[in-house]
């Protein structure tokens, strides 16, 4: 977990922090991608630029969690744009190496079909999800970064987990029946 | 009940599903390194730009102006300076040249003076001896 910038610090973030920034939230921003696109290299590439577009900002940043706030947004909304611009297809499930016994929670076949039908949500869904069970963000949070009401967000995260169970009931069926 | 349980037994596996993964190694140098070629080629242009930019501020346009107007004036002081100068060279060359022609005047008459002397007693020795010879 990150941890804080001292108040006297946190209004001038200076360009020398910049590199202990980046190892900071790395992995964060990094993982939001990944789980998104589904693919390492765009992942990579997109959270290169999300650093770089933070590097022209970072003097009108106030503090770590404005940093991190700011990171996720700007993160949630390059992954839309990147999804929307390259038309990546959705993930196929039929992929899925399949498995004799399944499954449990941490069962790397049942994380990975997971990250799989996860990736195959609609595109804000699918943001919503990963900001909520990745980043473990409140609704109301979630609502501030997307900048859509909580009802909303709540409404899509419902609906996300009955769609993943069911989906997830179905494949879980059909190994077992093989 | 048992829905309760397969939503929390939903939102533990997405939790482990969707937990954070390590970036790839060296991603932070490979941004840093983004930057820093970023930066190198964004300076002169932005330098360019600001040497440009700095003739939209008021004030530097009329510092600008008052420079040019204090050039001017110094350029035509100088020009009248040296004007002055030349002028005044040329009046002593020509006061110096007077000088040196009037001594050499002096010089002629009083050789003038000299040999008007000698003819005069050439012909007073002259006039005596015809004299006596009478």
């Amino acid at each position: 977990m990150a941890e804080p910038i001292p108040a006297e610090k946190a209004a001038d973030i200076a360009e020398s922090d910049f590199a202990e920034i980046v190892r900071r939230h790395q992995a964060m921003v990094y993982s939001i991608a990944l789980h998104f696109l589904a693919d390492r290299s765009a992942a990579e590439e997109l959270a290169q630029d999300v650093f770089l577009q933070l590097h022209a900002k970072l003097a009108s940043l106030k503090s770590d969690d404005h940093v991190k706030f700011w990171l996720r947004k700007v993160t949630g909304h390059r992954c839309i744009d990147y999804k929307r611009r390259r038309g990546l297809p959705q993930v196929a499930l039929d992929d899925v190496p399949e498995c004799a016994a399944p499954a449990k929670a941490g069962d790397p076949w049942l994380s990975r079909r997971l990250r799989q039908l996860v990736a195959s949500l609609p595109e804000k869904p699918r943001l919503i999800v990963i900001l909520r069970y990745q980043e473990d963000m409140a609704a109301e949070e979630i609502s501030n970064i997307l900048t859509m009401p909580v009802a909303t967000v709540k409404s899509h995260l419902q609906r996300s987990l009955a769609m993943l169970r069911q989906k997830m009931a179905r494949a879980l069926g059909e190994v077992l029946e093989k | 009940m048992s829905v309760d349980n397969d939503t929390k037994r939903t939102e533990d596996a997405l939790k482990h599903a969707l937990r954070r993964q390590d970036a790839p190694d060296g991603f932070a140098d490979r941004v840093l390194a983004r930057v820093a070629a970023h930066n190198s080629t964004e300076a002169p242009r932005g330098y360019h730009d600001s040497w440009w930019q700095l003739f939209t501020r008021p004030a530097v346009r009329w510092a600008t102006a008052a420079a040019l107007a204090a050039a001017l004036v110094a350029g035509g002081l100088h020009y009248r300076q040296v004007q002055f100068e030349k002028a005044q060279a040329e009046r002593a060359q020509g006061e110096a040249a007077k000088q040196r022609l009037m001594l050499a005047l002096r010089i002629a008459s009083s050789k003038l003076q000299l040999a008007r002397s000698k003819v005069n007693e050439i012909n007073a020795d002259q006039t005596e001896n015809h004299e006596e010879k009478e």
